[in-house]
């Protein structure tokens, strides 16, 4: 209804088109003249075009030549050195100050340069290419405004509709029906499958649930020792009282004797988010603050506190002993540990949890029970605890 | 009478056996006493008494007027010196901490008093004898007798895994070190010799804990070393700059702006007229 506003006036519905050629045309046309009737069915207009080289076998021509073979060249001997220092190159660690330190120090950076200069030059010699043979050439596409003319539009969708009913989809609705439970059960599986492992129930285990208590607790009884990490996977070293001194820190992790000998439960214990415990010992005379319900659960001058800072759970472990304050890494909260560990800067709120320990008949250290409060970062169920 | 006279003599008889065993018991008493009482246990040959005695005037020369008369500290100036040992005088000294320039957060490192200097034999002697005095004054842990170069440990592997659960909290994982809390830092760790990386771990300095042999074997102190020497002055760093050896951040930046600028200029050689 409105085709006289939005038809362009003096071209609309008439395209530019060059006389009518036909296929015998076509067959007499030499290379050049095809190229140029592209050109002009696609409404384009060369109006410069200027080879690099006019003149074949001038010296600049073979200067050019050179030069882009040359990065080529460069290139493959690259990739040559790259396939030899990658095959050949020793490339297994040796400490410094051990022979063979610096060949083995330099195994990166060799592949690293050569597999990187390949590709450079590969593409720096592509390009030069580009700029030192392609012509000048400037074209011109005629644009044209507005949208396709009427008869090219309404052509277009009668021709859509119709390959549509030719397949008759639109009267087979069981067809229909059954490709669409079949593409929407695959779209949600898909859907779940990317979702699903995201959601997880916390509460699994009621009072027993992860969140709540620590591999400290122990259900069936069984005494829970305090170990420290040697630096030595499946080597069990426990703690005893007269192994720190005074002032002295150390981390331990959890550890019963029915793990002995198992590497991978072992090391479970020690890499799991809330088992690291900062074991501090304090100067005999240090005057400390006892938090209300925690009274006895140091031993003597030894002071157990759950390693992960209360905030956001990073190990708050940067221990100073002559402040007793352990700071956090990550957000510069300070826990003063004279004081039951009781935030005194930065954004954490709540006391690091104390660990009960004790010193059993044996003389090492145990834990006599679980913490009795959650470990770490604050979650919604966790009720407030002065 | 013969009685009498029997009597007698019974008397001076049982008399005489009297001090006769009395003068035995003595006689053996002291015997054993010289045989069994136990020798003193600090500066009884001459070289270690004159050793002491050189390390007490050092002492009362730099040390009295913060640690006082007997090593036991002064009120808001210096803390007592009973029980740190000849390794902290050794730490403390030979880095120059001590004698302290100012009361501040913290001591920093800078060169020792010429007199301490580690690499003179006289400055050796010095600390060997600042170091026997404190010893002799409360005891502490020992400066190991050994080299640097013994103090390196095999197995750099380990060490890392122990620099990182005990040390890097504060010194990072290549010991550049980090703030404290007012004022205060744990330091770079790239000054240190071998020998200040040991003594430092036995005896706590400052805000530092105390690593004890106990807790930290000599052997994984070794391996602590071995790790830290082959982390520190640009050593094992493929990339081939070690950008701070602060982490990834410092990295990242350096890349996205070193790569960036590559790729600018490179486009505009691109897109430039020939």
């Amino acid at each position: 209804m409105t085709t006289s506003r939005q038809d362009p006036p003096s071209r609309a519905g008439e395209h530019p088109h060059p006389p009518q050629v036909t296929a015998a045309d076509v067959e007499e046309m030499t290379q050049e003249q095809l190229a140029r009737l592209a050109h002009q069915l696609d409404d384009v207009e060369v109006i410069h075009n200027q080879r690099k080289f006019p003149i074949p076998g001038t010296r600049a021509e073979k200067r050019a030549t050179r030069a882009v073979a040359t990065w080529f060249l460069l290139s493959a001997l690259s990739g040559l050195a790259f396939l030899a220092a990658f095959l050949f190159w020793p490339f297994e660690y040796v400490p410094p100050h051990e022979e063979g330190y610096t060949l083995y120090v330099l195994y990166t950076p060799v592949i690293g340069a050569t597999f990187g200069f390949a590709v450079l030059a590969l593409g720096i010699g592509a390009i030069a290419y580009v700029k030192k043979f392609f012509p000048d050439d400037v074209s011109v596409q005629q644009r044209h405004d507005g949208r396709s003319d009427e008869v090219a539009r309404r052509t277009l969708m009668a021709q859509l509709a119709e390959a549509g009913n030719d397949t008759t989809i639109a009267r087979r609705s069981l067809i229909k029906r059954s490709a669409g439970a079949a593409a929407g059960l695959f779209g949600l599986g898909l859907g779940i499958a990317a979702i699903a492992p995201f959601v997880r129930n916390p509460w699994e285990g009621g009072a027993d649930a992860a969140l709540w208590v620590t591999p400290w607790a122990s259900p069936d009884g069984e005494t829970v020792y305090l170990r420290r990490d040697t630096g030595k996977v499946g080597e069990v070293s426990l703690v005893r009282p007269e192994d720190l001194d005074a002032g002295g820190m150390e981390t331990v992790f959890p550890f019963r004797e029915s793990q002995r000998g198992h590497e991978e439960e072992l090391l479970r214990a020690q890499r799991a988010s809330d088992t690291p415990v900062m074991l501090i010992r304090l100067r005999p005379d240090q005057p400390v603050l006892v938090r209300p319900g925690q009274e006895g659960f140091n031993y003597g001058s030894y002071w157990a506190f759950s390693k992960v800072c209360t905030h956001l759970g990073c190990p708050a472990s940067l221990y100073e002993q002559q402040t007793h304050r352990a700071l956090c890494p990550c957000h510069q909260s300070q826990f003063l540990i004279t004081e039951y560990a009781r935030p005194v800067f930065g954004p954490a709120t709540r006391p690091l949890p104390q660990l009960p320990i004790t010193v059993n008949d044996e003389g090492y250290f145990v834990a006599v029970h679980d913490f009795i409060e959650p470990v770490g970062p604050a979650f919604w169920e966790r009720g407030a605890r002065a | 009478m013969t009685t009498t006279l029997r009597g007698a003599r019974t008397r001076l008889r049982r008399k005489l056996t009297g001090a006769l065993a009395l003068g035995f018991a003595l006689l053996a008493a002291g015997g054993l006493y010289t045989v069994f009482t136990p020798q003193p246990q600090v500066a009884t040959a001459q070289g270690d008494a004159a050793l002491v005695a050189q390390g007490q005037v050092l002492f009362d020369n730099h040390c009295i007027s913060c640690h006082g008369v007997n090593l036991q500290g002064v009120e808001d100036r210096g803390p007592s010196l009973v029980g740190v040992g000849d390794s902290a005088v050794f730490f403390q000294v030979s880095t120059g901490r001590m004698p302290l320039a100012r009361q501040e957060a913290q001591a920093v490192r800078k060169p020792p008093l010429p007199q301490f200097d580690p690499e003179t034999p006289e400055g050796q002697e010095n600390l060997d004898a600042l170091g026997a005095y404190v010893q002799a004054n409360g005891g502490g842990p020992h400066r190991p007798d050994a080299t640097d170069a013994a103090l390196r440990g095999d197995d750099p592997a380990r060490g890392g895994e122990l620099f990182r659960l005990n040390c890097s909290s504060c010194h990072n994982f290549t010991g550049t070190g980090i703030a404290l809390s007012s004022g205060k830092y744990a330091p770079s760790l790239a000054p240190a010799s071998a020998m200040d990386i040991y003594t430092a771990m036995q005896t706590g300095p400052q805000s530092m804990p105390r690593f004890s042999d106990r807790q930290l074997t000599p052997e994984e102190k070794r391996d602590i070393i071995a790790y830290v020497e082959s982390v520190q002055g640009g050593l094992n760093n493929p990339g081939g700059q070690h950008l701070g050896g602060i982490g990834p951040t410092a990295e990242g930046v350096v890349a996205f702006i070193v790569g960036l600028a590559a790729m600018i200029g490179l486009a505009l050689w691109i897109g430039a007229k020939s």
